[in-house]
């Protein structure tokens, strides 16, 4: 997939999905295309290239710059291709002595204002201006360049990734267009008129200043070289590209890596990536600079003590290391004390291997991943009602939906591709339901009103939607035929019973919800009749002592009103990171084999057995949250912890280092030293995504490949290392690259079985399942029927949290992302996205924060029941009263200092939007804050001194 | 240490006990968090929730203490 770097093809205005089809003739050849289509495109689309400037199949025609001009038999003047829809027998001429006088009468025009300086333009090369003239025939300017220009106009550089030059703006409009169409922003606005017209930002203000997202929407769409990428005016342009899929959140978007030798210069989201179709944020187009950042580190080390300095060693000798330790401690201790955690952030191929070294060569089930703490309930939620634990749709399908709920997410902040996907079919007229305790930006935003607000106190989101099935349920808008022909009716009956009761009833659940009933009942009618509904959930609904009930609930909805199953409806998990929905696939959990089956099933581990040669333990293992207790117990010895922070990621900190600091054996992989590898024995330097080959997997169920754009900077990709430890352990393993992986998934695994590279190479990605059922994939689930046959509607009783508000903590903390930053921070920290977000704040309400007399930007001490840390007080409405929340992006906030125990009932998920606090002013930090600096200086101290 | 981690591991017992507490009669509801114990704990968990000596109270609720006796008769099972 190397090839030479080329701009990706554009057909000038976007494709038509019309399935008429219309003939007619472009310079005499016969030429038949989607109803709907422009001329332009049509062109396009047979090789014949119309000249245009203000046009780019992004984004809708617009017919400004006049220079895509054509003639058309029987049709008076010269009208403009782009806006210019095809017709049956339209006859079409592209070129004539008239046209080409006329298109470089306009290039004359644009050209005698524009700087002449393209030997060095950091564009040139790689400009539509400059190849428009070119091929226009452009060689001389009649009007010369003495008259008013803007050629001085001030250049704008305050964003760290792009640079605004207005005197190289022909104000064609595509970089405002595309803030609207694409992203949805409105950030850009063309101020004045005539030749006083220019390109202006919020409101005159600069690009930092405004409220744009640095999504690089209008720097994609720039035909010149007004808005540039920073790193192509260092670097120049590529000179070739990788198709890739971005190493963040769960959207899975697909990039072009382009690159200069093996540095990389621009990530251009792909075209055909399906999942993003040519968006990006500002995290995957921009923050791409921690993969050669000078914290990198790249040589394996060991040390017997946490208070040793490191010692660097080859891969062999920390191998060998690695398992001697790990032997030792299993001969004391028993073959169950040791286990591994794998990463969300890694390969399908890295976290297959990493939960089979561990059942085939620890010989236990120790394995659990990062889902643990985020999705695991999705997985037990909707595996139990509707049979498999993934979500319903393609990402493409919101774009048919009526109604959407957004509950317990923030995609605008946290799945940002996809929020502006929503954003656009909002802005259509589809109606938006946020059930939220914040006020997210898709409450209220620049066209974007959310229809109904449920302010949901934290902790009763079951209460809540228990009350939204009750009232479909008592007013008699349930799908009848639907739920007769599709679920389980005898456990529809009786789960009608226990939702039909009045303690259900929005008018009796306001008091614990804290939602108004007539809001409530409102949004229920709206979502059961509204037409095709879809609900978008995040860990605002999943991170709950109820977050598997929680789940349920959301499908006992959709199934109760017949949203499953068709384009535009569903029940959607946006994942936090890149690969959950894969890591969960792969069998990272303790209790099942890749594929979501289970480890006592004797057929499945027979099959498992035969593939590895080895008897699998019937028996589940530990879960992450398990492990710590038990090395806490002194049953828990050796870790292996594969591209995963726990120290920082999971609850009670302080828990989980005094977990880790009783471990005899902790072994970390990562690309940094991160808050968990200050307590390792064994560092094993891990690869950045673009190292590796492999594939990730999305929320929608879509596998793609990641592809190596750059040698690993250690020698190794990480599913090099773990099969290096593996070997060494006598567990044996052998593959030369991750597509034999891959196919070992595929021959194991009933929904991979039609997976293999050659095939995504072929479709471009896979949704699973794909088999001989599905040999293209699977756009959209239980079309016909449920995975599990009849859907099963789950009773969904309220249990309120132990974790409660009291006199002594009367706030309720809440956690949350923020747009610019990404999970622990380890990649976005060490890029200039920290310009936005340099530290984490806390936000609470302003009659919250007068009672106490804490001002905007005073520090404020958070205690809870298990710690206590310090945070800079963001004052604002964006909470309800009673509310307080934070993000936990950075180590020495210490967030999770604060957060408890607490977990969801069947997975031990950990309740991380509920703790109960209590805030004061304060003027230094916490005791915890002042250990963590100590503790840091002298961890990088130790690394200091390995690496001299 | 026994009686701390048996603890956590019956206030884990009690939890699940209570948030499948409307899915049918006692009997059943038991029957469920035993199986539900089963299919995701740990044998060392399973092993000490089940070991409780006797007619002690160790704070399981009256379903807990049914699913727990269930479980172990399922652990009997699976040695025979």
């Amino acid at each position: 997939m190397l090839e030479f770097y080329e701009p990706q093809a554009d057909y000038g205005t976007p494709k038509s999905t019309s399935t008429t089809m219309v003939t007619l003739s472009i310079d005499g050849v016969s030429v038949t295309v989607p109803e709907g289509t422009s001329v332009m495109r049509a062109a396009a689309e047979s090789g014949v290239k119309i000249p245009r400037l203000c046009a780019t199949d992004q984004l809708k025609s617009f017919g400004s710059c006049r220079v895509c001009l054509v003639e058309i038999e029987g049709r008076r003047g010269f009208p403009a291709s782009c806006t210019t829809n095809v017709e049956a027998g339209m006859e079409v001429k592209t070129q004539s002595d008239q046209i080409g006088k006329l298109r470089r009468n306009v290039m004359e025009l644009y050209i005698s204002d524009h700087p002449l300086d393209c030997l060095t333009c950091p564009t040139n090369g790689d400009c539509e201006l400059q190849d428009t003239a070119g091929e226009l025939g452009l060689r001389s300017v009649r009007y010369g360049f003495e008259g008013d220009n803007h050629l001085i106009a001030e250049k704008d550089e305050s964003n760290p990734y792009f640079t605004f030059d207005p005197s190289k703006c022909i104000v064609c409009s595509r970089c405002v267009r595309a803030c609207e169409e694409v992203q949805g922003t409105f950030a850009l606005t063309i101020d004045g008129r005539g030749f006083d017209s220019k390109v202006s930002v919020s409101q005159d203000e600069d690009f930092m200043g405004s409220e744009c997202v640095s999504c690089g929407a209008c720097v994609a769409a720039c035909p010149t070289a007004t808005l540039t990428e920073k790193s192509i005016i260092e670097a120049g342009k590529p000179e070739h590209s990788v198709i890739t899929t971005c190493a963040y959140c769960g959207v899975g978007c697909s990039f072009k890596a382009e690159m200069k030798g093996n540095q990389v210069v621009r990530m251009t989201p792909y075209k055909d990536g399906k999942a993003n179709e040519g968006h990006a944020c500002v995290k995957g187009r921009f923050a791409f600079g921690y993969a050669t950042h000078k914290d990198r580190i790249t040589v394996p080390m060991i040390r017997d003590s946490i208070d040793d300095p490191w010692k660097e060693v080859s891969w062999d000798e920390a191998v060998t290391y690695t398992a001697q330790r790990f032997k030792d401690i299993q001969a004391q201790y028993g073959r169950t004390s040791i286990g591994a955690i794998s990463s969300s952030r890694c390969t399908n191929e890295e976290v297959y291997l990493v939960q089979k070294m561990v059942r085939a060569g620890f010989g236990n089930n120790n394995i659990d991943t990062c889902a643990r703490v985020c999705h695991s309930p999705t997985g037990f939620g909707l595996k139990t009602t509707l049979g498999e634990s993934a979500g319903t749709q393609t990402f493409a399908s919101v774009a048919d939906a009526d109604v959407v709920i957004v509950m317990g997410a923030n995609p605008t902040e946290a799945h940002p591709v996809f929020g502006s996907r929503l954003k656009r079919r909002l802005r259509e007229g589809a109606k938006l339901i946020v059930i939220d305790p914040r006020k997210i930006e898709l409450v209220s935003s620049p066209h974007i009103t959310a229809d109904y607000h449920l302010p949901v106190r934290p902790g009763t989101n079951v209460t809540l939607l228990n009350a939204l099935a009750h009232v479909v349920v008592n007013e008699g808008l349930q799908a009848r035929d639907y739920i007769a022909e599709r679920c389980d009716v005898a456990e529809f009956e009786k789960w009608l019973t226990f939702i039909g009761d009045d303690r259900h009833s929005p008018e009796n659940t306001a008091s614990i919800t804290g939602v108004d009933a007539a809001d409530l009942r409102a949004a229920a009618r709206l979502y059961a009749s509204g037409g095709n509904g879809a609900i978008f959930y995040g860990l605002g609904v999943t991170e709950h002592s109820q977050g598997s009930t929680a789940v349920m609930a959301i499908a006992n909805l959709a199934m109760l009103t017949g949203n499953i199953g068709h384009e535009g409806v569903g029940v959607n998990p946006l994942r936090g990171q890149n690969n959950v929905q894969g890591s969960c696939d792969m069998g990272s959990f303790p209790h099942e084999l890749p594929g979501y089956r289970h480890i006592s099933d004797k057929a499945t581990r027979d099959l498992f057995e035969g593939e590895w040669g080895v008897t699998l333990d019937s028996e589940p293992g530990l879960r992450i949250p398990n492990m710590f207790d038990a090395a806490l117990d002194g049953d828990f010895k050796g870790l292996y912890c594969q591209g995963e922070d726990i120290a920082q990621s999971d609850p009670n900190t302080q828990h989980v280092e005094a977990a880790l600091r009783s471990i005899e054996c902790l072994v970390v992989q990562d690309i940094f030293l991160n808050e968990t590898a200050k307590f390792a024995h064994v560092f094993l330097p891990g690869a950045s995504f673009l190292e590796k080959d492999g594939t990730f997997t999305n929320a929608e169920r879509r596998i793609s490949r990641v592809r190596k754009v750059m040698p690993p900077l250690s020698g190794k990709a990480d599913w090099q290392g773990t099969m290096a430890l593996a070997n060494a352990l006598g567990c044996k393993m052998e593959y030369n690259h991750p597509s034999e992986i891959m196919d070992e998934i595929a021959r194991l695994t009933p929904t991979f079985n039609g997976v293999s590279y050659d095939r995504i190479e072929q479709l471009g990605s896979i949704q699973w399942p794909c088999n001989d059922d599905s040999p293209e994939g699977t756009p959209i689930m239980h079309v016909d029927q449920f995975v599990r046959g009849k859907g099963f509607f789950a009773m969904t009783e309220y249990v309120a949290t132990t974790e409660r508000a009291n006199r002594k903590f009367p706030l309720l903390l809440t956690t949350g992302r923020i747009l610019s930053q990404y999970n622990v921070g380890a990649q976005t920290r060490r890029t200039e996205n920290s310009e936005w977000h340099g530290e984490d704040v806390l936000e609470i309400h302003p009659h919250d924060a007068e009672e106490r007399g804490i001002n905007h930007g005073d520090w404020v001490g958070i205690n809870s029941r298990v710690g206590d840390t310090v945070l800079r007080a963001d004052v604002t409405d964006k909470v309800k009263p009673g509310v307080v929340y934070t993000t936990f992006h950075h180590p020495v906030s210490g967030a999770n200092v604060i957060t408890t125990d607490n977990s969801d009932w069947a997975t031990n998920c950990p309740e991380y939007k509920v703790t109960a606090v209590q805030i004061s002013k304060v003027s230094q930090p916490s005791n915890w804050q002042a250990r963590q600096k100590s503790f840091d200086k002298q961890q990088q101290g130790l690394l200091k001194d390995a690496r001299h | 240490m026994p009686d701390s981690k048996r603890q956590r591991l019956v206030s884990q017992v009690n939890q699940i006990a209570l948030n499948m507490s409307a899915n049918g009669s006692e009997e059943m509801v038991a029957d469920q968090v035993a199986q539900h114990l089963d299919k995701f704990w740990a044998p060392p968990m399973k092993d000490l929730i089940t070991e409780q000596p006797g007619n002690e109270d160790i704070g399981l609720t009256s379903i807990g203490q049914m699913a727990v006796g269930n479980l172990l008769k399922i652990l009997e099972k699976k040695q025979t």
